[in-house]
């Protein structure tokens, strides 16, 4: 899916240049969930702006499916991001004036998809995130757990080949925070996506197959269970809702 | 349509904001369609005073202007009023003691023979020409004498057309309506008949059949005409033939001259053409067409016209910038609140274009509101300046050629009196086409204008930057 070869980005502040992603190399599989850890300030949202084409490096490569995001022009990349993207945001990023069903509409705008097809998109979408009953509803009339639902609903109605999530649970209560992760996780499964999720929180990172840590704008592997869990099948069952299907392998 | 409803959420989320903008745009506009439409009423009320004074349908007047005149004893109309007598003399010729006076003029124009009237008429272009005598006719009694500092006695006048009724229908004549008794007739030719204007005949008793004095000679009203409202017309009208009889002008008579030449052109691209034939056919002759008659016009309605063209406008362009201006703060500021929100759908494949188009699509929805609401203020504007204008009127002074001498032991006190004719103006300001049609334009220009800078800092968004601001 992602092969990135000494990525660099660096931002100039004032005199002095800031390497907020520094030389970092990464492959990312089809279909695997990496969890990124680390200290404010390291480089995590960096590097997940340069994966999902909002950003691009100030030298290396970011091959993604086999092409170079770094050297797309403008267009294409928008293009990119309008097919294959899904983004989450800790603070959710709901556009205030249009409801729940709207805010999901919006993503599928881009694409050029129009009438019943967009709005059964969007149902199926909404009833997958658990919220078919508050279509119509405002963002300032849901909780933060619906919230983040919507703009979970938003990333994936476009049917994206990665999820790209930057702190989904950082503006979030435990309880919720939990439900959210299962959420993220049941697509996962459910949609065979690629899922990369930044996060502070521990808890939530042990559920993904990777997790790594930013440090200094390099990332270190902490643990890879990628082929464990896939002889061990089972284990990831217990995490899935009752009666998911199995994902793809 | 999903461009539709969010345009119009957020619109209404920034309700205040967007009405705002509006009234602001409404209220540039709005002064400008109500400047427009006093100065097109402006307009209006001046053609109406030209016409008025020069006849429907005249495109050019050939005038003279007079020999230069010097004061001396041979020269000019000279009263010399002393405690010990009274004096005057006429080009000249003295008598002293109480008289009355009562000369008719033609010393505002020059003379011109009567034979120029068909030599401009052989010019090209040329559709109709119709000649006459502008006269005034100008009354005083004088006393036997007059005290030391005594008051000068005054004289009163009337204005007097001599109409070639035989040969044109050009002219003031022309332009009344004979509301009672009759016109000329050919017969009236060298008859001692005279038409008078209706205002002056009910101002001063003229009824049918009674006489009218114009230069000691009796004149029998025969009819009365109307002219159109706003115009100067002539007080009384008298056969051409009888005004060339009875008038001087510095002391000469004026048999076979006229003093006035009305031309008609083929069209109106044609005038600059025959202005500029006639003034090679008459070197000395002054032609005048209606635009460089405007500026002879005087009073409150020139001032009016000079106010509005000048303040009027720039009060309305200062509104119209300011309007701008606010409108494109406010567009810049809620962008830049937007941020972050325009940055998520370019997260979600918005192309800039995409976002761009919603945002000017909500400054031309404020435009084409504002610009509406502009032609309603307006029209407001108009009718509030309809109903509180004050009553203008239009002014045009006209020397008598008479030169009035008062001797006392200390010196002497002289005037030139003039003539001065005041036309009242009821004020119009009509809201045309072209002003809603401006309105509209200048107001959506003004509101796309603010979309486009706010614009302009989107197409500089870049997602991540964009995303990583904490709103
Ligand atoms: N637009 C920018 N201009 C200048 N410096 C920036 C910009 N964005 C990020 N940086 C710098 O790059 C470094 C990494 O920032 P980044 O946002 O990736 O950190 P992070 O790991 O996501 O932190 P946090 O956990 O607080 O979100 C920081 O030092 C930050 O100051
Ligand atoms: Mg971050």
């Amino acid at each position: 899916m992602y092969e990135l070869t000494q990525v660099t980005r660096n931002y100039q502040k004032g005199r002095r240049t800031v390497s907020a992603v520094r030389d970092l190399s990464l492959t990312v599989d089809d279909g695997e969930w990496l969890a990124v850890q680390g200290r404010t300030g390291h480089g995590k949202s960096t590097l997940l702006h340069l994966l999902g084409g909002l950003d691009r490096p100030s030298s290396g490569s970011i091959d993604f499916d086999g092409r170079d995001l770094s050297g797309l022009k403008e267009t294409q990349l928008t293009r990119v991001r309008c097919e294959s993207f899904g983004y989450v945001f800790q603070t959710f990023n709901l556009v205030p004036t249009l409801s729940a069903a709207e805010n999901v509409e919006a993503a599928l705008v881009p694409m050029g998809i129009r009438g019943p097809e967009r709005r059964r998109r969007v149902g199926a979408a909404l009833e997958s995130v658990g919220l078919a009953d508050r279509m119509r509803h405002v963002p300032t009339e849901l909780s933060g757990g619906q919230q983040q639902r919507v703009a979970i609903a938003r990333a994936i109605v476009k049917e994206p080949k990665v999820l790209l999530a930057d702190e989904p649970t950082g503006n979030l209560d435990e309880e919720t925070r939990d439900d959210i992760v299962n959420l993220l996780e049941k697509l996962w499964l459910e949609r065979g996506l690629t899922m990369i999720l930044i996060t502070h929180d521990s808890s939530v990172a042990k559920r993904a197959q990777r997790v790594g840590v930013m440090k200094n704008g390099n990332l270190s592997i902490l643990r890879d269970s990628r082929r464990a869990e896939r002889r061990r099948p089972e284990q990831r069952k217990a995490v899935a809702p009752e009666g998911e299907p199995e994902p793809a392998s | 349509m999903f461009f539709v409803t969010y345009l119009r959420r957020e619109l209404r989320r920034r309700m205040r904001q967007s009405v705002f903008i509006m009234l602001g745009l409404a209220l540039g506009v709005g002064l400008v369609v109500t400047v427009m439409a006093v100065s097109s009423g402006m307009q209006q009320a001046q053609g109406n005073v030209l016409q008025g004074l020069y006849g429907i349908g005249t495109d050019l007047t050939v005038t003279k202007s007079p020999p230069p005149f010097k004061a001396d004893d041979n020269n000019g109309f000279r009263i010399t009023m002393t405690p010990s007598g009274a004096e005057v003399c006429d080009n000249g010729k003295c008598s002293s003691g109480a008289q009355t006076i009562d000369n008719l003029n033609g010393l505002s124009y020059g003379p011109l023979p009567y034979s120029t009237i068909a030599e401009v008429a052989k010019l090209g272009k040329v559709q109709a020409v119709g000649g006459g005598l502008v006269l005034t006719d100008q009354q005083m009694v004088v006393p036997a004498s007059v005290a030391t500092g005594g008051a000068l006695p005054t004289s009163t006048s009337f204005y007097v057309d001599g109409v070639d009724f035989t040969h044109s229908t050009l002219g003031p004549y022309t332009d009344g309506k004979v509301t009672s008794g009759r016109s000329f007739a050919a017969g009236d030719a060298s008859a001692n008949v005279a038409v008078v204007d209706s205002n002056y005949a009910s101002a001063h008793s003229l009824k049918l059949g009674a006489t009218v004095t114009v230069a000691k000679t009796p004149f029998t009203v025969i009819g009365q005409v109307t002219q159109p409202q706003g115009s100067q017309p002539p007080d009384v009208y008298i056969p051409l033939a009888r005004a060339q009889a009875l008038a001087t002008s510095q002391g000469k008579k004026l048999t076979g001259e006229v003093n006035s030449i009305y031309v008609t052109a083929v069209s109106a691209a044609d005038i600059p053409t025959v202005q500029a034939e006639i003034g090679r056919l008459l070197p000395s002759a002054t032609v005048t067409s209606p635009s460089s008659l405007a500026n002879e016009v005087t009073g409150s309605l020139a001032n009016t016209a000079r106010l509005t063209s000048s303040l009027g406008r720039w009060l309305a362009v200062l509104v119209l910038l300011t309007a701008f201006a606010v409108a494109s703060l406010l567009t810049i500021a809620a962008v830049t609140r937007r941020v972050r929100e325009f940055g998520t759908l370019k997260a979600l494949g918005w192309r800039s274009r995409r976002v761009i188009a919603q945002v000017m699509g909500e400054s031309a929805v404020i435009g084409i509101v504002g610009g509406l609401l502009g032609v309603g203020v307006g029209f407001a504007g108009s009718a509030v300046i309809k109903a509180v204008a004050p009553k203008l009127s239009a002014t045009v002074v006209t020397a008598t050629g008479q030169h009035l001498t008062s001797a006392t032991p200390s010196g002497s006190t002289s005037y030139d009196p003039t003539i001065t004719r005041t036309v009242p103006i009821t004020m119009s300001a009509p809201v045309t086409l072209d002003a809603i049609l401006l309105a509209v334009v200048l107001a959506v220009i003004g509101a796309l204008l603010a979309g486009s800078i706010g614009s302009w800092r989107i197409a500089q968004l870049r997602p991540a930057d964009a995303l990583a601001r904490v709103a």
